[in-house]
């Protein structure tokens, strides 16, 4: 057999599928080649739920070792891994909690996952240097509605629309979680790491999520303020959305500034 | 050739971070697993660089998929190389396996048959690997379970043409020959005077578990007496390799594995003389010949 089909076999009975490798491998007294390969078929499903219990352990801790289980080995059986870094593999289990049933019917499963994927993320996240107030204090008058911000490449923002955080913050100081709510309102939440290199999080009211994500986004100052003017008066905006920026610089949320085409870091 | 001898070292795992950085523990030197470093920023790298700082250090990867038909994957040679520039280390080794094909990872060392049309892709693609990051490679011997009835030979004939005709060096992992001779039933010491010893850079020692009469390889578990007599034996043949502890579950505080490192490096002057066991970074494996 050629090396090419018979690494697809080998790699197909791995996933679950039944070929005909059995037959160009030995069997010996010792083992036969069908337990022999099952070596490898468990070895390789072991692997990737140990990375999926690290991954989610209070999605884990939530759901129980039986569902966890569940769902665990629906997720491998979908997703065949196409990353080298077995710290990836679980990329996409938020998104299958969030659209297939029954785990979409509990919309705390899909954000609960989330949460735990952006505290991952803000782990590892690329580093950058943090603005100080003084950046701010040299920008010309003039330039201010040009004005543009750079997240820290940690800084994501969360929608939920459940208290999966109240849920994830009573798993990690290891207490019972609240019953689970779906609200209509949807509540925002931002997590950053910090120059100490310890990931942060806080809630976000409206307006604040608003003028973050508009920031974030890559809109200017002006472009800021006029989305706020829904939600303040003409002379509260520009007052308002000053003191965001004061507090995102007083808790390391920002890496640059850039306006009229002079750009700090 | 003078070998490089880097004395006795310990694979680098998180348990053990704040330790080493807290304590500087005297040990000669550290493997990385490069993958856990192929990351944007956080406090892997920043780790990395603080112990980098006081150890020299090697790197060891499990994606390079050497043995494997797909075409290599460059995405993965490029990280690569950005991390030995990061690191700087005293070589960089992977796996004489495969690991993915139609671009799907089993992030398992899976095993190849041992034959002449095998040998010459691994050899080409040993040899792209080595022109692409500018230095020469080390490859590790795996434990394995199954044998292919397209095998024409033994795993140690493969192995050493491999590394002959490619110009690589070898990792051998003492532990994995004493696990496979179990499972294919062959005497590892055949396997040991089989390799050209001057193509032996690197030794790993680890624990293994019994599954029924096979040998899983888990390295959760302490070295065991026979792995020990084995790697006597292995530095007769071989003279000074710069040996470590791999450990990879079931990870002992920091102490215990330094001190099983301690009884690797007593065997070693037990059996070597002070000039053989004189550490020195050698020719650095820079360019390719
Ligand atoms: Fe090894």
């Amino acid at each position: 057999m050629e090396l090419r089909s018979l690494q697809q076999q080998f790699l197909y009975h791995l996933l679950g599928e039944s070929t005909g490798l059995e037959k160009v491998i030995e069997s010996t007294p010792m083992m036969s080649a069908r337990d022999r390969l099952n070596i490898y078929a468990n070895g390789y499903r072991m692997r990737l739920k140990e990375a999926l219990q690290t991954d989610f352990d209070k999605l884990h801790s939530y759901l129980g070792d039986a569902q966890f289980d569940a769902l665990m080995n629906r997720y491998i059986d979908t997703h065949p891994s196409h990353t080298t870094s077995l710290r990836y593999f679980s990329i996409a289990l938020a998104e299958m909690l969030a659209q297939e049933s029954p785990y979409s019917e509990h919309i705390e499963l899909a954000e609960l996952a989330k949460i735990e994927q952006a505290f991952a993320n803000s782990f590892d996240a690329g580093n950058a240097a943090c603005l100080s107030l003084e950046h701010f204090a040299s920008i010309p008058e003039q330039a201010w509605p040009s004005l543009q911000l750079t997240m820290q490449p940690s800084l994501q923002i969360i929608a939920c629309y459940s208290n999966a955080f109240a849920i994830w913050k009573a798993l990690s100081a290891g207490e019972p979680p609240p019953e689970a709510q779906h609200r209509d309102e949807v509540e925002y939440w931002v997590v950053w790491r910090r120059p100490d290199l310890i990931s942060h999080y806080r809630p976000l009211a409206f307006a604040e999520y608003t003028a973050l994500k508009s920031m974030s986004e890559g809109d200017s100052f002006a472009e800021l303020c006029e989305q706020l003017l829904d939600l303040f008066s003409e002379t509260d905006t520009p007052i308002k959305a000053i003191g965001f920026l004061q507090s995102w610089v007083q808790e390391d949320m920002l890496a640059g500034l850039d306006y009229d085409g002079i750009n700090a870091t | 050739m003078t070998r490089p001898f880097l004395g006795f070292g310990l694979g680098l795992r998180t348990d053990h971070y704040q330790h080493i950085i807290e304590h500087q523990p005297p040990i000669d030197w550290f493997e990385i697993l490069s993958e856990n470093y192929m990351v944007p920023g956080g406090k892997p790298l920043a780790n990395l660089d603080r112990i980098r700082q006081d150890y020299p250090m090697v790197m060891h990867g499990v994606s390079m998929s050497i043995g494997s038909t797909d075409p290599l994957n460059t995405r993965y040679l490029d990280k690569l190389k950005a991390l030995i520039e990061r690191v700087e280390p005293a070589w960089v080794s992977d796996h004489l396996c495969w690991t993915t094909v139609d671009h799907i990872n089993s992030h398992d060392l899976l095993p190849l048959p041992y034959n002449e049309a095998v040998i010459k892709h691994i050899v080409d693609r040993i040899q792209a690997v080595q022109d692409y990051i500018g230095r020469e490679i080390l490859i590790e011997n795996l434990s394995s379970y199954v044998t292919y009835h397209s095998s024409e030979m033994s795993e140690w004939q493969f192995v050493n043409e491999i590394a002959r005709r490619s110009g690589c060096f070898l990792l051998v992992d003492i532990n994995n020959i004493f696990v496979s001779a179990n499972n294919h039933h062959f005497d590892p010491r055949d396997y040991i005077n089989g390799i050209d010893p001057d193509r032996v850079m690197q030794f790993h020692l680890a624990g293994h578990s019994y599954h029924g009469e096979m040998i899983i390889d888990t390295h959760d578990h302490p070295v065991c007496e026979s792995v020990w007599d084995l790697y006597q034996y292995a530095l007769e043949r071989y003279g000074a390799v710069s040996t470590m502890i791999e450990r990879d579950d079931n990870i002992p505080p920091f102490a215990e594995l330094h001190e099983e490192l301690t009884r690797a490096e007593t065997i070693a002057r037990r059996t070597l003389t002070a000039e053989q066991l004189a550490i020195n970074s050698g020719r650095m494996m820079q360019g390719v010949a």
